[in-house]
């Protein structure tokens, strides 16, 4: 069963980037007709260690790495980040920040940003 | 043991904007971002403690289905499968990717577990019982 759950910007519960310093994810963006999406990978990051806010024109994601290991571990061989993800795009005015969409499912976060109504093609009626 | 280099991603404060955003994508061109067929394109952890041993392997985005653990000649394979479906300009894609651990040879084979968690798959491997130090009480006649 794929966990799946709706992260849609709130800024009830600010995430605060720990001070472990924060790296861009590896993401791309695509584009259909209605919108933007944005696919971002944060491993390691459940629904409440990623925050996505629409900050004036900048579109921030934040998401945490907190997993530690337990103290009886001994570390044997190393190469997870112990980063936390931040990542901050720049949205212009092709982007209706109302409608904006967030979902995580198994470390991606899927981002849809709707295009703004006026740029879609539409026909205009010759009039008389 | 494998001992590939994961990139981490430049730590840079990036605001660009959608567009160029969109040529970037387009100058990388497909295949998807994290599915380069290439061995090692996860990162992994191995820890250890008394009782096991421990892979955290960072891969995320897959279904439970697509991830294949297996066991053979004392080496732990981890594949992910991948499968883009067709869209309007793009072919169907299918691409794995695949990294082999070497293991120690003390591991209960036959009692491995594996759990895959918010794109981070642990797998345990409980170390076989003989070899666990234990204390034997001898009876003095």
């Amino acid at each position: 069963m794929t966990q799946s759950t709706d992260t849609t910007p709130t800024v009830e519960k600010p995430v605060t980037p720990a001070p472990r310093g924060a790296v861009t994810p590896r993401y791309r963006v695509e584009e259909n007709a209605d919108a933007y999406i944005v696919t971002a990978q944060v491993p390691g990051a459940s629904a409440g260690d990623v925050e996505t806010i629409v900050d004036g024109e900048k579109l921030v994601v934040n998401a945490r790495r907190n997993w530690t290991a337990p103290e009886s571990w001994t570390p044997v061989h190393r190469e997870i980040a112990r980063t936390d993800h931040r990542l901050v795009l720049q949205l212009d005015r092709r982007v209706n920040r109302d409608g904006i969409r967030a979902q995580l499912t198994q470390g991606v976060l899927t981002l849809t940003l709707p295009k703004a109504e006026e740029l879609k093609p539409r026909k205009i009626e010759i009039a008389g | 043991m494998n001992f590939i280099r994961y990139r981490t991603p430049v730590p840079a404060f990036n605001p660009g904007s959608l567009l160029d955003e969109l040529d970037r994508l387009f100058e990388a061109g497909f295949p998807a971002f994290n599915r380069a067929p290439v061995a090692g394109a996860f990162p992994i952890d191995v820890y250890q403690d008394k009782d096991s041993v421990t892979i955290r392997a960072e891969v995320p985005g897959f279904r439970k289905e697509d991830i294949i653990v297996s066991v053979a000649d004392d080496a732990l394979t981890i594949t992910g499968r991948a499968t883009t479906n067709a869209g309007k300009d793009t072919p169907k894609n299918e691409t794995t990717f695949e990294r082999a651990i070497a293991l120690p040879e003390d591991l209960n084979y036959d009692k491995i577990t594996a759990a895959y968690e918010n794109g981070v798959l642990t797998v345990t491997l409980p170390k076989r019982e003989e070899v666990k130090p234990k204390t034997v009480a001898v009876e003095v006649k």
